[in-house]
């Protein structure tokens, strides 16, 4: 075969010896054998694929970390409450003693009362700007004290209130019973009036979510005024309309010992892995009011040790312990999961690991690999070139004279 | 033989040895002249004569009857093919590659902005009543509509490219089948003188092979010339004759290519850079963008269905989280954007509780559930980032490869045609030679000659 030229080949070989050497230098500077989608379209497509199962558990842990010191929170404030309800229990057994005068079992009432104050510090626990009991109801203290009677700051004398008075569109009045420990939430609509409101209290009445005898009306300075005549437990109630005004508690309608959840029942959930989602928060009203009723028991304690029925005091200590166990047997699957959440930390940071350590196989290079790459490219280049460097100058014309 | 006719003879031998010194020179100065086939001197023996009337006969010198360009018109086709297979590979590499930065993970390529856009969600879980948290849902959301319309506009952009490629490409290829045709009158003339067609011969291969470089054809040769037609039949050269292509924009927005007729020829065309533009453009973005754009719809619309069917933080039914920010109501790639403004819009909750988190549960469940197209979100991302790696990796190796085998076949076509300096250097010691020893040959016979003269006056002295 003719050979007329060697240059366009050896071009075209220092021009692929060099490609491999920039090549080899780039995996060696950044320690990736995947440096374009190109290099390798399968790795690349699982790097994607891997890389959001790493932010996937990033988040996680995110999450475990966010919402684990919280429950931690709960879990704490729980102890506190088990530990007044203990502190209750011994109060009314010593006074259940049929020998003790009625001061001394007063003063026994009002150390229950202490107890049932730092219970419902307790279940008002804010963490981190979250109340921790109120259900998904978060921003506001989930326990507050009831009243009798709430009015409307509008209207009065010269301007009343009246049936037909328009309600805002949208704004929320609630209405929180402390005896069935339910709200009646009314969302006004487009059109609705304090009629409109009045048919919802009483259709909440006959629905059982409040008391009977409760009921909105328009009082004598008209205002709108929402009382209920269950004396022994009351009510509480918000608005956000503008129509109606802030409602205020009547103070002097106010009832001793007791407290009205403005909470909802909403348990929020938490993903924390894949297929794990971990309930976060125990709603009051799952743990205060209904079951063994850790409010009311402790209510009936103080009302039995004020009147002195020793009779009453032994029942009523009796109901406080089953508070307590029923307060104690909803904290199994809380702290279940509090624990839960631990072990899934250690395992989120073994997953991170696997993931890292997949990625690294999927587009990464070795380093000692790599240089061995970058020297074998040298030596080739060397090579090329010197190869090169021989053949170039050779001509028939450097032998004729 | 008489003197004369000797002489005669070596005043042949001096023309032919010069004119193929004259062929060597014209080889060593042409040496590195794209396209130039080198020529040889066709020597041909002079028939021979009869001598001193006895029947004996000697030859009759030499004469040079022709310089013929030493060609290998199987090669050349070959050359013609693979250098349109490899320009077409180049043009869709070129294309690929401006589009691969777009899909490559980065901070802010599709697949990083889907995994942060879940996570502001899951980190709203948490605590849904944060008014922080759920602006970051929203930034996080239009961060994700962001990367779709930027990887739209970049697969959008790139047919615009084209879009320009092909027009200049047309032109191209006008004004090559143009001055193709025009050399062929001249060849023409010449292999009617029985003539080779010489260097006009290589200008036309030249030109063909940068016809070649934009578009595949197809050739044939004829008394009339060369007959050049695209690989699908159109006519671009017969003879004297150039027949121009023409472009227009189609209903699509896209460049379209029609035949001298006005016929639309455009996905008829392959090879060159026109075919793997035409290709990159019609093919493989569109398909791309197709993709893209049922990626994006869907995930629009799986959002949508799970915003909608929870309450946001008034206690309201939830409305669409993406809409179109284009005139159809259609969401695609590069429409997608955040519909809510007000953050508080977020459907966290499944029962209307302001701080309820139920509803986010299906909004994450977008993540792992597949989509109408088969696949979830993140497996239908992680299929386009495969297949614009695998085109840009295919049209990669095809452009290696052509390149190889184009060197082959230039280093074969050169064996045939290629002028060799050391080969030329020996050719111009054998033609000087030749012309010393013819001009020997003319220095005897006139020393004969001489002699022949002086006959006569030395006999009378």
């Amino acid at each position: 075969m003719r050979v007329t030229s060697l240059l366009p080949d050896i071009q075209y070989q220092m021009q692929q010896s060099q490609q491999a050497m920039a090549t080899a230098e780039q995996q060696v500077s950044t320690g990736l054998r995947v440096n374009q989608l190109s290099d390798d379209p399968a790795a690349s497509a699982n790097m994607v694929v891997s890389l959001a199962e790493s932010a996937n558990i990033d988040q996680y842990t995110s999450n475990v970390n966010s919402v684990l010191p919280r429950m931690q929170a709960t879990g704490s404030a729980l102890s506190s409450i088990v530990s007044s309800l203990n502190s209750a229990i011994t109060l009314g057994t010593s006074g259940a003693n049929s020998d003790l005068q009625t001061d001394q079992k007063q003063a026994i009432a009002a150390e229950v009362q202490s107890d049932l104050s730092s219970v419902i510090a307790q279940a008002n626990t804010e963490f981190n700007g979250v109340y921790v009991f109120g259900g998904s109801e978060t921003t506001t203290p989930p326990f507050v004290a009831a009243s009798t009677t709430y009015n409307s700051s509008q209207g009065s004398v010269g301007n009343p209130l009246t049936t037909s008075t328009a309600l805002t569109a949208g704004s929320i009045t609630a209405i929180s019973d402390a005896t069935t420990g339910q709200t009646m939430t009314f969302k006004a609509q487009a059109g609705d009036t304090i009629a409109t409101l009045q048919q919802a209290v009483t259709n909440a009445v006959n629905a059982g979510t409040l008391s009977a005898g409760t009921t909105a009306a328009i009082d004598a300075q008209g205002q709108l005024s929402i009382e209920t005549n269950n004396t022994a437990d009351g009510i509480v109630v918000s608005s956000d309309d503008a129509a109606l005004g802030t409602m205020s508690a009547d103070p002097t309608t106010a009832v001793a010992n007791a407290y009205a959840y403005v909470g909802n029942g909403t348990v929020n959930s938490v993903q924390v892995g894949d297929s794990l989602s971990v309930a976060t928060n125990m709603p009051g009203s799952q743990l205060f009011t209904s079951g063994a009723n850790v409010l009311g028991s402790l209510t009936s304690l103080i009302n039995a040790l004020q009147s002195g029925d020793t009779n009453q005091v032994g029942a009523a200590t009796t109901a406080v312990s089953s508070a307590l166990s029923y307060v104690s047997d909803q904290r199994v699957p809380f702290d279940g999961a509090i624990n839960q959440l631990n072990s899934q930390e250690s395992y989120l940071s073994d997953e991170k690991v696997n993931l890292t350590s997949q990625q690294n196989s999927l587009v990464g290079i070795n380093l000692a690999d790599a240089a061995s790459n970058l020297s074998q490219a040298q030596l080739d280049n060397n090579a090329v070139l010197a190869a090169a460097a021989k053949v170039m100058p050779q001509t028939l014309l450097d032998y004729l004279k | 033989m008489s003197l004369n006719a000797s002489l005669s003879i070596a005043v042949e031998s001096l023309n032919a040895a010069s004119g193929a010194l004259q062929a060597t020179n014209n080889n060593i100065a042409n040496a590195n002249t794209p396209g130039y086939t080198r020529e040889v001197p066709v020597l041909v023996s002079e028939a021979p004569i009869s001598i001193f009337g006895h029947g004996a006969t000697v030859g009759d010198g030499v004469d040079l009857t022709k310089f013929q360009s030493v060609r290998d018109e199987l090669l050349q086709t070959q050359i013609q093919q693979e250098t349109s297979s490899q320009s077409g590979a180049n043009a869709q590499l070129n294309a690929l590659q401006q589009i691969e930065p777009t899909f490559t993970t980065s901070s802010q390529d599709i697949g990083t902005e889907m995994s942060a856009f879940f996570s502001s969600i899951s980190t709203l879980s948490t605590n849904p009543s944060d008014a922080g948290s759920r602006e970051a849902v929203l930034s996080a959301g239009q961060n994700l509509a962001d990367a779709f319309n930027t990887a739209s506009s970049a697969l959008t952009s790139q047919q615009a490219s084209l879009n320009t490629l092909v027009t200049r490409d047309v032109s191209q290829i006008n004004q090559l089948t143009k001055q193709i045709a025009a050399l062929t009158p001249q060849i023409n003339a010449l292999e009617a003188a029985g003539q080779d067609g010489g260097t006009l011969e290589d200008q036309q291969n030249q030109l063909i092979l940068s016809l070649s470089k934009l578009t595949n054809v197809s050739i044939t040769q004829s008394n009339d010339g060369v007959t050049i037609s695209t690989g699908s039949g159109t006519a671009l050269v017969v003879g004297n004759q150039s027949f121009n292509l023409q472009t227009t924009t189609g209903n699509d927005g896209m460049t379209h290519v029609l035949d001298q007729n006005g016929m639309d020829i455009t996905s008829s065309i392959t090879g060159g850079d026109l075919g793997g533009s035409i290709q990159t453009r019609d093919t493989a973005i569109s398909g791309l963008l197709t993709q893209l754009n049922t990626l994006a719809n869907q995930f629009a619309s799986a959002m949508n269905a799970a915003q909608v069917s929870g309450y946001d933080q008034n206690g309201d039914a939830g409305t669409d989280f993406f809409k179109s920010s284009g005139a159809s109501a259609t969401i695609s790639a590069g429409t997608i954007e955040v519909a809510i403004a007000d953050p508080s819009q977020i459907a966290a909750s499944s029962d209307g509780s302001s701080g309820g988190n139920g509803n986010l549960a299906n909004f994450t469940a977008v993540q792992s559930k597949a989509l109408p197209a088969g696949l979830t979100p993140g497996d239908a991302y992680a299929n386009l980032v495969y297949q614009v790696g695998s085109l840009t990796s295919n049209a990669n190796a095809e452009s290696t490869a052509t390149t190889t085998s184009l060197n082959q076949l230039n280093d074969q076509l050169s064996a045939v045609s290629g002028v060799s300096i050391d080969e030329e250097s020996a050719n111009l010691i054998q033609y000087q030679q030749a012309y010393e020893a013819a001009a020997r040959v003319v220095s005897t016979i006139q020393d004969l000659l001489t002699v022949t003269m002086s006959m006569g006056t030395a006999a009378a002295e």
